[in-house]
């Protein structure tokens, strides 16, 4: 089955989503991604690493060098404070979003 | 805390780009290591994992540059390359750049110069409470300049009894000079003011430390009168900027005083041009000045004051003039002088300072503003002919661009981040000049003849402070937008069009090289005004030194000795200047030695009305003649022609009283008859005087004026403050180490005062002309220079062009000359264009130049002279220096073509 793409605007929530639990490199991200959406999402890492970009020119994630598991060494990246309430709000407002999205469809 | 981030990481990408780029790029290392890894794990090969991991990630480039696509503030990143890229463009051309940053630099420079002027003298505010509001009295006797000089007692009522003024404060028309002492030094001459009570509360000034005089030290008599307030400048300069300073006392020509406080450091007083350290109140003048002129009410004051909410200037002046009637009529009364009724009264604005420098400086300073402007005019179009010459020459690098998906902004805002580039450079070096430009302006400025009240040389303090360097930025953004539009514009036609196979169109070049042309056409206009209106000052400046001035004014040293500590009387005094002479004569270089009371052009002077048996004039026509007291041999000396009768002679000395006068007397009281053997009287004295001798008409205290009725006096029959005059046959200085030792031998009791010569006194009464001379004919040879550079780059790039053309030529038969010939006649073309629109302008310029002369002239003579301004001559010069210039510029360019290999040239394509 075709891969979906991430919706508009969902990138960024879904990022600070999986950060949230803890710190992870780019790769990490793209691949966790996979996991969580059943290998619906493909993140394209064209996407994927401006977000990162942006969001810590933002302040909401911080990112560090640091080894890996199998001692590579990759740039780890975690939220921040301001990156929380960031994250807080986004879902209120998402879920706010999906509810009311489906409400329409279910009652059409 | 997320501005300040996101401006740090901006910030961080810019100055710490390469950690920044390697950071990224490990990144994508790192992923496509762990992408590879994972894939190996699945049973890839090493090469095949690695392959499809990059081909996952999009391409490392391509990633790459999304993610600084994608940064905030990428813009920032692109003008940082955009700069990067216009840097090492110039430093790639050193040449072209500094020529381009040469001339934007002397244009903005020279603008910047004389507009730090401009807002000094005229623009700046005083840093006084409503300076809007504030404006000064001023009468003007006829012909005489615009004077702020008040009696005390006129003052006094002009405060009581006028009702359009809020306050009305005064302050000593002239600063005195006091004998200081200080605690821990002195003593020393210091200049002081008096000011009224209300003087700092109505200006709003505040003090710095302590208190400034008010009401309480103003009571003529008590003793909180004795007290000064210092300046900051003054506190600096002698007490070290230490607050212990407060109640200081100072001994002030041998007054005890105390300070009670310090002026803020903004503050020097009301006139530009000086700043006297020591601030008084007008009740302590009784106290030291013997006699008080105070209490007779004769202190002169100048008078400002604040309008009334709602009062215009015009309604203050007209209540003025009904207030100062009687102090005019009171004038006309004493010295028997109908003039005072011709006398007007004023209301002048007074936020930027008292007018007497305005009045002054205003007109050359705009004249020079408006030459400024033009120069600045012409070096854009001089830097926007040379971006375009190179932007077509760099037509192959834009149209790779293109080719490689450069977008057609992007490729017009590199074109303009190098104008902008050059602008800044050439802003950055024109601020140079100017400061250093300013300054020079002002120690010139302070060469000349000090108005009448104002020290010598006058203090002006010129900043290049914010709104001088707003205006250099705002030049230099004007020169940008005027040189930059061009090649931006032309960037903006060719380059999405331009293919690289199209490169070289005929048809557009030939356009564009039109409009070059129009450009070198327009500077030539531009600098034929510049020229000529150059040769106009100077032409001025020569006729004023030499033409009509009655003396020779070369070779003529002057010299004033110092009797204040030889303890002689008056006679004594008279009777060593006499023996000087015979001294002086003998020293070696000396041809004559003589001594006057005044020497021509020296700015003072005396007049007395005459009375002459037989004659009579209506009292309107009645005018003072200029008077001089000189010794024999005057007239030898300083080079003025004997006209009838005999020099004085030193035995005149005890014998009746004899008297020469000048042509112009000599008309005016006896027509065609001879005066020789007439007498005449001075207004209230009996004796009467001889006329012995007929002079011709020489120049008097300023040489704007046509020589006045002058009537010359023996100082072998009395006087006693002469300055004697020596006319050498060597350069006059040279005299001075022999002449000093004979004066010491003879006088060792005598101080010798100021030496100089009578060219240089002549020369700082014309400063206004000297500095328009010199100013305007810096600025003509710079414009010719831009022409010269402008023409060069255009004929230059236009052989380069025709190399082919001139290659065929040759080949079929075309010789050397032919081939300058045509270089020559494109040059020519070009100037003449240029003469036809600039000839008709530098003309139309004429008029306004001269009536630029005119009011200079009149801001300080009295009956100003017209000088001929020739119309015809100056614009010649500068046609001729035009086509001097062209055949310079086109020379290296005509010796190219005529160098042309025809089978270079014909292979090369």
């Amino acid at each position: 089955m075709e891969k979906l793409d991430i919706p508009q605007g969902t990138l960024d929530l879904m990022i600070l989503t999986i950060l949230v639990r803890e710190p992870m490199h780019g790769y990490g991200i793209s691949q966790r991604l996979a996991v969580l959406s059943h290998d619906q999402f493909h993140v394209n890492p064209g996407s994927l690493f401006p977000s990162l970009y942006r969001l810590e020119q933002d302040g909401k994630l911080k990112a560090e060098w640091r080894a890996t598991a199998n001692n590579r060494r990759a740039k780890y990246y975690r939220l921040t404070a301001s990156g929380r309430r960031q994250l807080e709000r986004h879902r209120a407002r998402w879920n706010r979003v999906s509810f009311a999205v489906t409400s329409v469809l279910e009652g059409a | 805390m997320t501005l300040p981030h996101r401006l740090m990481s901006m910030l961080r990408w810019i100055v710490r780009r390469d950690s920044a780029e390697q950071d990224l790029h490990d990144e994508m290392q790192a992923f496509v290591d762990m992408a590879a890894a994972d894939r190996m794990r699945d049973g890839a090969s090493p090469a095949e994992a690695r392959r499809a991991a990059v081909i996952d990630l999009g391409g490392v480039e391509q990633t790459k540059e999304r993610v600084r696509s994608g940064r905030h503030g990428a813009w920032l990143d692109d003008v940082a390359r955009d700069v990067r890229y216009a840097l090492r463009t110039c430093a790639r051309n050193p040449g072209f750049t500094a020529v381009v940053v040469i001339t934007l630099a002397s244009g903005i420079g020279a603008n910047t110069a004389i507009f730090s002027l401009v807002d000094t003298l005229m623009l700046r505010s005083l840093p006084v409470r409503e300076p809007g509001q504030l404006v000064e009295l001023l009468f003007k006797y006829p012909r005489d300049p615009r004077l702020n000089m008040y009696g005390w007692k006129h003052y006094e009522r002009f405060r009581d009894q006028n009702h359009v003024f809020s306050d009305l404060v005064a302050m000593s028309a002239e600063p005195g000079h006091f004998q200081v002492t200080g605690p821990a030094y002195g003593p020393e001459v210091v200049d002081g003011t008096y000011v009224s009570g209300n003087f700092f509360e109505a200006l709003g000034l505040q003090p710095a430390i302590g208190h400034l005089i008010g009401p309480e030290e103003s009571q003529i008599g008590s003793p909180r009168a004795a007290v000064a307030v210092i300046t900051w400048s003054y506190w600096q300069r002698r007490f070290n900027l230490d607050p212990a300073v407060l109640g200081t006392r100072l001994v002030v020509d041998n007054v005890p005083i105390t300070i009670i406080g310090v002026t803020r450091p903004e503050f020097f007083g009301l006139q530009l041009g000086m700043d006297p350290p020591l601030w008084m109140p007008i009740a302590l003048e009784p106290r030291l000045e013997q006699p008080s002129r105070l209490l007779d009410g004769s202190a002169l004051v100048s008078v400002v004051g604040h309008l009334k909410r709602g009062v215009t200037r015009e309604q203050a002046a007209a209540e003025m003039r009904v207030l100062d009637r009687p102090r005019l009529v009171e004038l006309e009364a004493r010295g028997h002088d109908v003039q005072w009724r011709s006398a007007t009264t004023d209301v002048e604005p007074a936020g930027a300072g008292l007018s007497i420098l305005r009045d002054r400086f205003a007109s050359t300073l705009r004249l020079m503003m408006a030459a400024v402007g033009v120069l600045l005019l012409l070096a854009s179009v001089n830097v926007a002919s040379m971006l375009l010459a190179r932007s077509a020459a760099r037509r192959r690098e834009m149209a790779v661009r293109v080719a490689l998906g450069a977008g057609r902004l992007r490729v017009i805002r590199q074109v303009l981040t190098e104008s902008l580039l050059l602008s800044t450079l050439g802003g950055g070096c024109g601020v140079l000049l100017a400061y250093f430009g300013a300054h020079a302006l002002v120690t010139i400025i302070g060469s000349g003849r000090s108005p009448v009240g104002m020290p010598q040389p006058l203090q002006i303090p010129v900043h290049l402070d914010l709104p001088v360097l707003a205006f250099a930025a705002g030049a230099a953004i004007t020169t940008t937008v005027l040189s930059g539009l061009v090649p931006a514009w032309h960037a903006f036609v060719s380059a999405p069009s331009s293919s690289l196979r199209e490169i070289g169109t005929a048809a557009e070049t030939r356009r564009w090289r039109r409009f070059g042309r129009g450009l070198v056409v327009a500077q030539v206009a531009l600098s034929v005004i510049l020229l000529s209106g150059a040769a106009l000052f100077v032409r001025h400046l020569t006729d004023l030194r030499t033409v009509g001035l009655g003396f020779q004014s070369q070779s003529v040293l002057q010299i004033t000795l110092d009797w204040s500590r030889s303890g002689y009387n008056r006679e004594q005094i008279g009777a060593s200047s006499r023996q000087m002479l015979d001294r002086m004569a003998s020293v070696a270089g000396v041809r004559s030695a003589t001594f006057a009371a005044m020497t021509p052009i020296s700015g003072s002077g005396g007049g007395q009305f005459v009375n002459i048996q037989g004659f009579s004039e209506s009292p309107d026509d009645r005018r003072r003649v200029s008077l001089n007291n000189v010794a024999p041999k005057y007239f030898e000396t300083l080079g003025t022609p004997f006209i009838a009768g005999r020099d004085f002679a030193p035995e005149d000395e005890g014998g009746p009283r004899v008297a020469i006068v000048n042509q112009a007397m000599a008309r005016y009281y006896f027509g065609a008859s001879s005066p020789l053997g007439r007498q005449f009287t001075f207004e209230g004295q009996a004796r009467p005087l001889e006329i012995i001798g007929v002079v011709g008409d020489a120049k008097y205290n300023d040489v704007h004026d046509t020589p006045p009725r002058t009537v010359y006096t023996n100082a072998f029959q009395g006087g006693n403050r002469w300055t004697f005059v020596l006319r050498t046959g060597m350069p006059p200085m040279s005299v001075v180490p022999h002449l000093r030792s004979v004066i010491h031998d003879t006088l060792p009791n005598v101080a010798i005062g100021r030496i100089t010569t009578l060219a240089e006194q002549v020369d700082a009464s014309i400063l206004p002309e000297r500095l328009i001379a010199m100013l305007s004919a810096l600025f003509g040879v710079l414009a010719a220079m831009l022409v010269a550079i402008g023409l060069y780059g255009l004929l230059a790039y236009t052989v380069t062009r025709r190399t082919n053309e001139i290659g065929v030529r040759i080949a079929i038969g075309a010789t050397g000359r032919d081939v300058i010939q045509m270089v020559l006649t494109s040059a020519l073309g070009l100037v003449s264009a240029g003469l036809i629109v600039g000839v008709p302008a530098a003309l139309w310029a004429k008029s306004y130049a001269a009536t630029v002369l005119a009011t200079v002239a009149a801001s300080q003579a009295e009956a100003p002279i017209t000088l001929p301004v020739n119309p015809i001559v100056p614009v010649a010069i500068a046609v001729i220096a035009m086509v001097a210039v062209a055949l310079a510029a086109s020379y290296v360019p005509a010796r190219r073509a005529m160098q042309v290999d025809p089978m270079a040239a014909l292979r090369c394509e």
